[in-house]
């Protein structure tokens, strides 16, 4: 709770004709004592010195600054107090959100020397909401776990080695685990591999022994042979890893945890449409890696077909059989509420194998085929013709240069065709194309047709990882991703909405070996950053660095257990009597338990129910709608929406003067409470402003703005009871990018809400 | 099912990546070259796909292919291909496994299509002329005769009547009637897709014959088209001013030639046209004569110029220098003998007079087989296409 709080009006940012020392004036004016200090100063960032020296004549615990977004500059703003004693600093957006963004009511053109009445009420209502969000702000208590220096490896294959190594090079004490009995996994069977270094244009060998051997030698990791996660205990930075090593049971403390668990290979019954068991003539990849390495290779025209088209026609009607299902349970109503109803019950992995992992696995077989016809080519020395059938050719990034130079084979002949048979004829098996880049359609005579292998990653067949956790022992919604432990974030490849467990390698994704090194490390990397974070009390991304963390004020709790449902990641456990159990270090800060607790009884230090609810009070709402316009409350996204409306406002995009924002963590965190003290408030309308949601969301949160849509049905409810228009409240998509769209959605908003009439409860 | 099983030939992609068209395993179809090219027609554009065919090895698909013809190596596709894989170069060499490979002795295709082979492709005009000179010398008593007034008299030891004439007759309609069989065989090739290509009625070939001669050696209006073709960044050597200059000294020169024979063997019969040999300097045949040589040389000099000076893009193979090469000598050793017998060195302008008469017999003889040959397999080509509406 800041008790002295030092005021700031940046008179280089703010403009507008803005006459600040009134501002300041009437700031004084309102809040006496609790605003010891209220300066305009020139020049913000240049007044770190004047501000700190008035910390410490006046014992200032809060500083308010208003001028620029808090998104500009903060870096500048720290006041470290040689005591340790911790001072509090919030922003105030006079700029992008409010001189910059103003427009006359009626469109008229603002002189920019001369303040309109109400931009100075609008600059007004900011500072005083600036300071009781401040006043309403306590100093944070991080929440510090061990931060174990131990990283956990699952799966011992080309991934997991290499995530030992560089953990290990970094430091950290590796506990590797590995299903087998040997390390090396998938690429025991890759007699060769494709390229893996500069000037990635040939292949190579893979070293796997050597790589192997380095392992072993190294003292600070720990290989378990024959080893099974057996659960996954606790939270990020001090996780119990027990594991079934060999029949026996073994635990390590581990601080993170690294998912290469690799794949296993699509069954053949979903190639047999292409012919796969008709012939011996007629292969896997798989199957022609093992000829190869023992040099039983006679066949001289081999034919690689990338196209598989007919066997993902054979099989359609069934990959399409799960999709009906999730849509006829959307269209009965399940959601994520009932969803929590079915947790107690013993939980059944579902196996999510199908033939979509064929397709996904193009980019690894159109690689992988380019290499082993590329090997037959080296062997015969170019006697033999191997033709590549592709439909798409998906070469990853550099290897485009491997790609280049095996066109440039002479054995090596490739084209684009529609597959459309592959019959085997007793002496040779004949491939049939169309729609050929050749012009014509052809068949062509083989004595081998090699076809691709699908990449069927573990986590669609098993629990990898089996966590000790409420929401069950699987990675959550792995089905929207066919089983791949993909990350849930557009921009941070590695995650998994278990914090502290990252997934790399072709778990993640189908790719090659060089993309499964480069996984290795970034998946070793967010391991490390998750440990060190926890060490120091800190969230992981997206709010990396965040010292506050949720409190429960469990005297309130009546075990409604919305919160343990509905947190994206799993974060919080129960007791028997269903109170919630916290981990912070599980937690990503994104506030959606106190969004959804009906009790209201969680927090942050800087951002709870309170707060927003004293904030969104203090602007005055005019009695008259007509004479003093309406008051629309708008809860921007901080992820994506606020950034939005700032860079609007940078543009001189403008909109309605009536309306104030307060940003808000996600919308998952907002709490009908809110809305409801708005409307007792007496605003016209509430907008929320959030992320995409649905199969391509783009909330930073996953569930959050997914989960505020579905609550609105909850509070059209509660103000139809009120005898207010549920249109009153709204909830509008925007992402980043789409600034030049912000006018458009806050005005369309004002004038719907102008027409609907005043609040009934206005004035009341 | 599909009709055409593919049946490719690796000797056929070696011997075209020999030939000339090294890079062509680099083509990844963009097609780039297909919208660069001013030549190809809207259905079915080339060289694109004469690139994937020469990359599966299909040699009757590739051989048999009339656009080939259509191109007329501007390099526009070379220089603008992103993988450089030269489709320009690869066309060219197409065109020349097809001199090589299609009429026989298929040991002359063979002889012409490398320089070990100038030896023996030497070798059999020097013995035919070196038996002329032997027999004649023996007759006339001196290797190195002079004519009783003294003058160089080449028609002392190679005696028109008796051995030029009969020789190059022999050799003209000998070669001639090659190439008529090549063309035959050429057309033979296209047939298949000739009937795909039948677009609305079809031309009389006369017409044709006439409106392909006006584009390509009246007006070179097909150059004019190559050389309009789409910005490439690099620099261009025009060809249609040297090649037309050359075609032209062609024409002059067989002209003149037919004159002189007409005049000669004609002569016996009316003696009112006799023309006789030497010719004076101020005849008119003659100075229509050393007209047709100059523009001969300039135009030599300027086709060689752009061919030593191609961008970086482009290049010239064994048959493009051949045929540059043999008309040199023909040109140089024409000239050379007519100064040295002016000169009065006698040694010296048998000689030389001797080595023109092979390497003019090598001009004329191995046409069917060399880059020469396309004055006529283009033509026939092009009227075909153009009868069957594909140009």
């Amino acid at each position: 709770m800041a008790q002295k709080i030092g005021v700031y009006l940046d008179r280089e940012n703010i403009g507008g004709g803005l006459n600040l020392d009134e501002l300041a004036a009437k700031t004084k004016e309102k809040w006496g004592e609790l605003t010891p200090v209220v300066k305009v100063v020139p020049i913000m960032a240049e007044s770190v010195p004047e501000i700190e020296a008035d910390i410490k004549a006046n014992d200032l615990d809060g500083v308010l600054l208003c001028g620029a977004s808090p998104r500009v500059d903060s870096g500048f703003y720290r006041f470290p107090q040689e005591d340790g004693r911790k001072i509090l600093v919030d922003h105030v957006n006079l700029r992008e959100q409010c001189v910059l963004c103003y427009e006359n009511p009626d469109g008229s053109p603002v002189d920019p020397r001369v303040a309109p009445e109400l931009l100075k009420i609008m600059a007004q209502d900011y500072i005083n909401m600036g300071v009781v969000q401040l006043q309403k702000t306590t100093p944070a208590d991080p929440a510090v776990v061990k931060g174990v220096r131990r990283i956990l490896v699952i799966g011992g294959g080309w991934t997991g080695m290499h995530a030992a190594i560089e953990a290990s090079k970094s430091g950290y004490e590796v506990v590797l685990i590995e299903k087998n009995d040997k390390l090396g996994g998938a690429v025991n069977n890759i007699p060769v591999a494709s390229p893996l270094r500069s000037p990635w244009a040939d292949k190579e060998p893979t070293h796997l022994s050597e790589l192997i051997e380095d392992l072993d030698k190294d003292p600070n990791i720990t290989v378990c042979l024959n080893a099974t996660m057996k659960t996954l205990v606790g939270e990020p930075g001090e996780y119990k890893a027990i594991a079934n090593v060999g029949g026996e049971e073994k635990s390590w403390e581990v601080g993170a945890v690294v998912v290469a668990t690799g794949w296993v290979p699509l069954s053949e019954k979903y190639l047999a449409p292409m012919g796969l068991g008709s012939s011996p003539a007629i292969i896997t990849a798989a199957q022609f890696a093992q000829m190869l390495v023992k040099n039983e290779v006679k066949a001289k025209r081999i034919a690689f077909v990338l196209d598989t088209t007919i066997a993902e026609k054979a099989f359609a009607a069934e990959a399409n059989e799960p999709e009906k299902d999730i849509l006829e349970a959307e269209a009965s109503g399940k959601n994520a509420e009932s969803d929590g109803e079915n947790m107690d019950q013993p939980y059944v992995k579902e196996d999510l194998e199908s033939i979509k992992h064929l397709a996904y696995s193009n980019v690894v077989n159109s690689v992988g085929m380019l290499r082993q016809a590329n090997i037959i080519c080296d062997k015969t020395g170019d006697a033999v013709q191997a033709y590549i059938i592709y439909k798409n050719m998906a070469i990853p990034g550099i290897l485009e240069r491997f790609y280049r130079t095996m066109q440039n084979r002479l054995g090596i002949m490739m084209t684009k065709a529609d597959v459309t048979s592959v019959k085997d004829h007793g002496d040779r098996v004949v491939v049939s194309c169309e729609n050929t880049l050749l012009g014509m359609d052809f068949d062509l005579d083989v004595d081998l047709v090699v076809l691709p292998c699908g990449i069927v990653p573990t986590t669609a067949k098993e629990l990898v990882v089996n966590f000790d956790y409420r929401q069950g022992p699987d990675f959550p919604d792995l089905e929207l991703f066919d089983g791949y432990a993909d990350s849930n974030y557009i921009c941070f490849p590695y995650e998994t909405r278990r914090t502290g467990v990252y997934a790399a390698g072709c778990v993640r994704q189908p790719m090659t070996l060089d993309l499964c090194e480069e996984d290795a490390c970034g998946a070793v990397l967010k391991a490390i950053e998750c440990i060190e974070s926890g060490d120091r009390g800190v969230a992981v991304a997206p709010r990396s660095g965040d010292r506050t963390h949720p409190i429960f004020n469990f005297l309130r709790c009546t075990q409604c257990k919305r919160c343990t449902v509905e947190c994206p990641f799993g974060a919080l456990d129960d007791d028997e009597k269903g109170t919630p159990k916290p981990n912070p270090s599980r937690c990503r800060r994104c506030g959606t338990c106190f969004g959804a607790c009906p009790e209201r009884v969680i927090s942050f230090a800087d951002y709870n129910i309170d707060q927003v609810s004293a904030m969104l009070r203090q602007p005055d709402i005019p009695k008259n709608f007509k004479e003093g316009g309406p008051r629309i409350l708008i809860m921007a996204c901080e992820n994506d929406a606020y950034p939005a409306l700032d860079m609007a406002g940078l543009r001189h995009k403008k909109w309605s003067p009536y309306c104030r924002i307060i940003p808000v963590r996600c919308l998952g965190s907002v709490n009908a409470i809110w809305i409801s003290d708005a409307m007792n408030k007496g605003y016209d309308g509430v907008l929320l402003m959030g992320c995409k949601y649905g199969d391509d969301y783009q909330c930073h949160f996953m569930k959050g703005s997914e989960l505020s849509h579905l609550r609105m049905e909850n509070i059209a409810e509660t103000l139809n009871r009120l005898r207010v228009e549920p249109e009153r409240v709204e909830q509008l998509e925007v992402a980043i990018d789409e600034y030049d769209r912000i006018p458009e959605l806050i005005d369309g908003f004002v004038d719907r809400i102008t027409a609907l009439g005043p609040n009934p409860f206005k004035g009341m | 099912m599909a009709a055409i099983t593919l049946q490719p030939d690796m000797d056929f992609v070696r011997r075209l990546k020999e030939t000339g068209g090294h890079n062509l395993k680099e083509c990844y179809q963009c097609a780039t070259c297909s919208v660069a090219c001013p030549m190809a027609p809207d259905n079915k554009p080339f060289p694109r796909k004469e690139m994937v065919w020469a990359s599966f090895g299909l040699k009757e698909k590739l051989t048999g292919d009339i656009d080939l013809w259509l191109c007329h190596n501007c390099g526009n596709c070379s220089d603008l291909c992103p993988r450089h894989a030269g489709p320009a170069e690869l066309m060219s060499a197409a065109r020349d496994i097809i001199y090589r490979d299609m009429l026989k002795p298929r040991l002359i295709g063979e002889w012409m299509s490398k320089p070990s082979g100038l030896v023996p492709l030497f070798l059999i005009p020097a013995l035919i002329w070196f038996i002329v000179w032997w027999i004649r010398a023996s007759i006339v008593g001196s290797w190195f005769p002079r004519a009783a007034d003294g003058r160089i008299v080449f028609g002392t030891i190679f005696y028109g009547d008796y051995t030029i004439d009969p020789i190059f007759m022999i050799t003209f309609f000998g070669a001639a009637f090659i190439l008529a069989h090549g063309c035959r065989k050429l057309l033979d090739k296209f047939r298949p897709e000739g009937k795909l290509a039948v677009i609305g009625k079809k031309k009389n070939w006369f017409v044709c014959l006439m409106e392909v001669l006006w584009e390509e050696t009246g007006s070179a209006s097909k150059f004019a088209q190559c050389e309009e073709g789409p910005a490439t960044g690099e620099p261009h050597k025009t060809r249609r001013f040297s090649h037309t200059m050359l075609v032209w000294s062609f024409c002059i020169l067989t002209f003149v030639t037919t004159v002189v024979a007409i005049g000669h063997w004609g002569g016996k019969i009316l003696p009112f046209i006799l023309i006789e040999t030497p010719m004076p300097q101020g005849f008119w045949v003659k100075i229509l004569a050393n007209i047709g040589a100059a523009l001969l040389i300039i135009a030599l000099i300027m086709l060689t110029w752009r061919r030593a000076t191609l961008n970086r893009h482009q290049a010239s193979n064994y048959y493009d220098w051949y045929l540059l090469g043999i008309i040199w000598a023909v040109a140089l050793t024409g000239m050379f003998t007519q100064i040295f017998r002016l000169m009065d060195w006698i040694h010296w302008a048998f000689v030389i007079y001797y080595i023109h008469l092979v390497v003019v017999w090598m001009l004329f003889a191995y046409v069917p087989w060399s880059k020469l040959g396309h004055f006529v397999y283009r033509t026939a080509a092009m009227v075909y296409a153009r009868m069957y509406g594909r140009s």
